[in-house]
């Protein structure tokens, strides 16, 4: 009863931010300078067609009109189309204006749902990586303030905050890919083209979870009912991972919801490096191309899935610990 | 007192603590047996070492502690050199109750499982489903209501006294040889203080536990004890049989403590009278106050609770007044109202003729400046990184004076007046003791020079010794400036030492309006006898909790039962009282009290009721 009345409150809310967050973004694509039609119809085309081409495509309406339209199909799965990018692959822009393959640019849905499961692959193995990561190093630190396991979480969460992903990026492709040949680097084809630039992005995700998890385990383990706990006659394991770590566990599961906006920044870069074919590259070609239809559907996914994810966490965290209420 | 077999046996025992300086020694030479099935009590004021000592036989002395010497001797091998794994099985037979019922499990799992859990940690063989009849039924037996359900709640879902319960259940169901109970009704109610102790008694019996009982509380431990240890800075100064302590104390310091024990009827009790004012200064007027909280589970359901029902009482220029009630009885709320931290929904506060809720601007901080608060907690109510100094300004400046000389000469005054040294002026309130900090918490409100002084529980983090010199501090302010001071408390025995007049609370609602004398030897309500029955005390008493303390906790004030709100617990329960509400009725000389037992068309029925009783 409580889940449904959670999931009903929670999800109407996310659909009015994410409602929200496409009436910015689609209001903000609209007022910079640039013509997209333009764009597309290549620089030798005359004013006319230009302005047919327009019309035809419903440019020339008011923003409010445009923006109903665009939300009607979005709420139909349709996502509109591509302005540059035809179904068949190859970018368009800049081509003819008479170009015949025109009729069939590619659906924005279908260009997301290509790229979405490799980035979400590339996130979910970086978020398994940095976790792994943040427990090993995090946890004993957590248990030990102010000795050396937790100036060890300390040294090593600040190198690691403060090595940039693009230099890491590189770095790592030299060394693991091309001076030792253990890792592929570059494309993407099989699973393990992910682990490279799964590493790099779990290096910029870790310093903050390591620096929570070992703070919140450090509180907890003050906690009267730790203390109580051992005298009541439960062993220090059970005491530490039966209970410390399942508090500790609430505000690292909020951190996580919040650090996801920041790996979706980190994909943009990282991908580009490893020219990884996930959401990341693909936006920013789309922003290069001035494709908006596709900046577009991006923005309106990663937020909706930013908004569920958040959603999911605090759904997740109420389950461990019954006191909260969101 | 020795018996032939102790169950445990502490010789020679001295705990240091270590500080950056060097070494302080805590507890020193402590000796004494604990015999099978036998109740030893601990006394001593706070800081005399009372819970080193009970940490240290359930061997819980960590970093900076560290024993010096001697030992604690179970079943022939001293506890305090066991190895942590066999330490860990012998749990199965030494259980501890602490002082903190709401910090001692797991927030985020079930009451019942962590009892569960516990049990199989030190007693293995002990099958899952077992274990959890075993702990159902010995929830059930602690008076839990509805054990089973009550077995898969959280820890937040429990009351205070209804935690202690399940703590007690957690010690008891490994059926430990004995058991530590340090200070474990400090936090409770009066009421369910006494039905802990009760209860405590009752299965340490059944179970035949020794207990080792602590408590900075004279008659708390008689009530439980059979023979008492006095404990003064580490040592034990003193050990008798209860009876013969309390009859001859033979240490100046047993002597001290008792002493301080405030009388509630015996020879030597205050006499507090009537005010002889007529001025009204606060007038409440039928006020209510709820509060709407969001239902849990629910899309947009929301609970009431109603904190403030309609209360009217007038206090008099110069009179202490008292509100007593236990925990969620509305004091607090009631106290919010008072200060215009709040508006009541209905209803009016007047102040000399005036609704307070109407003040504006000017005139409100005319009312602020006249009226002033002084909270419970020391600690957490002063700004850690401020000066005394400034603290003690701050108001002087938010109600317009500038002047650096006169403001320093205002603070200097007050802290004189409070008897705060004026070299703590410059200084950070960081290392002063808790009646230092209420010291600093009075000075702030009287720097205003105010009419009324509301003390919010402003006493009950101090022990006896500190409260009665902060009693005697008041006396002298009210005596040099008028002052009318309301306070708001639970503690019968200060209430008794200082007040004019005292309103009982209940769920909400005054019960009863009394003079000191009247209400603690003629209360009109039943809810006042069980309270005078639950109080801790050495003198006889006028009510035996046998009689007039029944099982159970206040209702909720969600779903508040129709009829009176105490019908639940009232031994003198009428049909009438399950469906109609009982108004506050005139008992003469100006004392009331809400009961059907005041009402001429139920006299005869209250004769059979005091029969009974009687």
């Amino acid at each position: 009863m409580f889940v449904l009345s959670f999931l009903v409150r929670r999800l109407l809310q996310g659909a009015l931010i994410v409602f929200l967050v496409s009436l910015l973004i689609f209001t903000l694509l609209r007022v910079v300078p640039g013509d997209p039609v333009r764009l597309m119809a290549g620089g030798m085309a005359p004013e006319a067609l230009i302005e047919q081409i327009a019309k035809d495509m419903g440019l020339r309406d008011p923003i409010v009109v445009q923006f109903g339209r665009y939300m009607s199909g979005v709420v139909q799965g349709d996502l509109g189309q591509s302005f540059v990018r035809p179904a068949n692959g190859a970018s368009t822009g800049g081509a003819n204006f008479n170009d015949s393959t025109r009729g069939e640019r590619a659906k924005v849905l279908d260009l997301i749902l290509e790229t979405l499961p490799m980035t979400l692959q590339l996130a979910g193995l970086a978020i398994v990586f940095a976790l792994a990561f943040s427990f090993l190093v995090g946890i004993p630190g957590g248990l030990a303030p102010g000795r050396w396991p937790d100036r060890l979480a300390f040294y090593i969460s600040s190198i690691f905050v403060s090595l940039p992903n693009f230099w890491l990026g590189i770095i790592l492709a030299l060394l693991l890919s091309v001076k030792l040949g253990w890792l592929p680097a570059i494309g993407y084809q099989g699973f393990a083209y992910t682990i490279l630039p799964a590493i790099v992005l779990a290096v910029e995700l870790s310093p903050v979870l390591i620096r929570t998890l070992s703070a919140s385990m450090a509180g907890i383990m003050m906690e009267p009912f730790v203390a109580v706990g051992k005298v009541r006659g439960l062993s220090r394991s059970r005491i530490v991972f039966g209970h410390a770590l399942r508090n500790a566990s609430v505000p690292l599961l909020n951190l996580l919801g919040i650090q996801f906006s920041g790996l979706l920044g980190g994909v943009l870069i990282v991908e580009f490096i490893f020219d990884y074919p996930g959401l990341g590259l693909l936006t920013i070609n789309a922003v290069l191309q001035r494709d908006f239809p596709l900046i577009q559907g991006i923005a309106i996914v990663t937020s909706a899935i930013f908004v569920f994810i958040n959603i999911a966490v605090d759904l997740v965290a109420t389950m461990i610990d019954p006191r909260l209420e969101y | 007192m020795t018996q032939p077999a102790p169950l445990l046996a502490v010789r020679d025992l001295s705990i240091d603590l270590r500080t950056g300086s060097g070494k302080r020694r805590v507890l020193s030479d402590i000796s004494f047996d604990l015999a099978p099935r036998e109740i030893v009590g601990l006394i001593g004021a706070s800081g005399s070492g009372k819970t080193i000592l009970s940490r240290a036989l359930v061997n819980w002395i960590e970093p900076p502690l560290e024993i010096a010497s001697g030992q604690v001797e179970y079943k022939s091998s001293n506890i305090l050199t066991v190895a942590p794994g066999p330490m860990r099985r012998l749990r199965r037979e030494i259980a501890y109750v602490g002082g903190d019922p709401m910090g001692a499990l797991d927030p985020t799992l079930p009451v019942g499982h962590q009892i569960v859990e516990k049990l199989r940690a030190v007693a293995p063989e002990i099958g899952a489903a077992e274990a959890g009849k075993r702990v159902v039924d010995l929830l059930d037996a602690v008076r839990i209501p509805s054990a089973k359900n009550r077995f898969h709640e959280y820890p937040s879902q429990f009351s205070g006294g209804m935690m202690q319960r399940a703590l007690i259940v957690d010690a008891l169901v490994s059926n430990p040889a004995f058991l530590v109970a340090d200070n474990i009704t400090q936090p409770l109610d009066v009421t369910v203080a006494a039905q802990v102790l009760r209860l405590l008694r009752e299965l340490t019996e059944r179970f035949d536990t020794a207990v080792f009982f602590v408590s900075s509380s004279l008659p708390v431990v008689s009530d439980v004890a059979s023979r008492i240890l006095v404990l003064e800075e580490g040592r034990i100064v003193e050990q008798q049989e209860t009876k013969a302590l309390v009859a001859h104390p033979k240490h100046p310091y047993t002597y001290e403590l008792m002493s301080q024990i405030p009388k509630l009827w015996a020879e030597g009790a205050a006499n507090v009278p009537a005010s002889t004012s007529k001025d009204v200064v606060i007038s409440v007027r039928d006020v209510c106050r709820s509060y709407t909280v969001r239902k849990r589970g629910t899309f947009a359901a929301y609970n009431t609770v109603r904190a403030v029902r309609n209360v009217t009482f007038d206090v008099l220029a110069g009179e202490n007044f008292g509100v007593v009630g236990e925990s969620g009885c509305g004091k607090s709320s009631m106290m919010r109202l008072l200060s215009r931290l709040e508006l009541p929904d209905s209803g009016q506060v007047l102040c000399n003729g005036e609704d307070i809720a109407q003040l504006r601007g000017k005139d409100l901080l005319k009312f602020r400046r006249n009226f002033q608060l002084v909270l419970q907690d020391p600690f957490s109510s002063l700004p850690p990184r401020t000066a005394i100094g400034a603290i003690l300004e701050e108001p002087l400046r938010t109600h317009g004076m500038r002047d650096k000389r006169e403001l320093r000469h205002r603070a200097l005054t007050v802290m004189d007046e409070v008897g705060l040294p004026s070299s703590l002026y410059e200084e950070l309130p960081i290392g002063l003791s808790a009646g230092q900090r209420q010291r600093i918490n009075v000075a702030q409100a009287m720097v205003l020079q105010p009419k009324v002084l509301i003390m919010d529980e402003t006493l009950s983090s101090l022990d006896q010794t500190e409260q009665f010199k902060l009693l005697k501090l008041f006396d002298k302010l009210q005596a040099q400036y008028g002052l009318t001071y309301v306070f708001i408390s639970h503690d019968l025995a200060m209430v008794r030492r200082v007040c004019n007049r005292v309103a009982v609370m209940y769920l909400g609602e005054i019960v009863e309006i009394a003079h000191n004398e009247r209400l603690f030897f003629d209360p009109g309500h039943p809810y006042t006898r069980t309270l005078m029955s639950a109080v801790p005390t050495l003198e006889e008493r006028r009510y035996r909790p046998e009689d007039y303390l029944l099982e159970g906790e206040p209702p909720s004030p969600i779903d508040l039962p129709p009829g009176c709100s105490f019908a639940g617990r009232c031994p003198n329960v009428m049909d009438r009282c399950l469906t109609q509400s009982p108004h506050l009725t005139d008992r003469g000389a100006h004392d009331m009290a809400a009961c059907f037992l005041l009402d001429p068309a139920t006299a005869r029925s209250k004769d059979i009721a005091e029969r009974v009783v009687a």
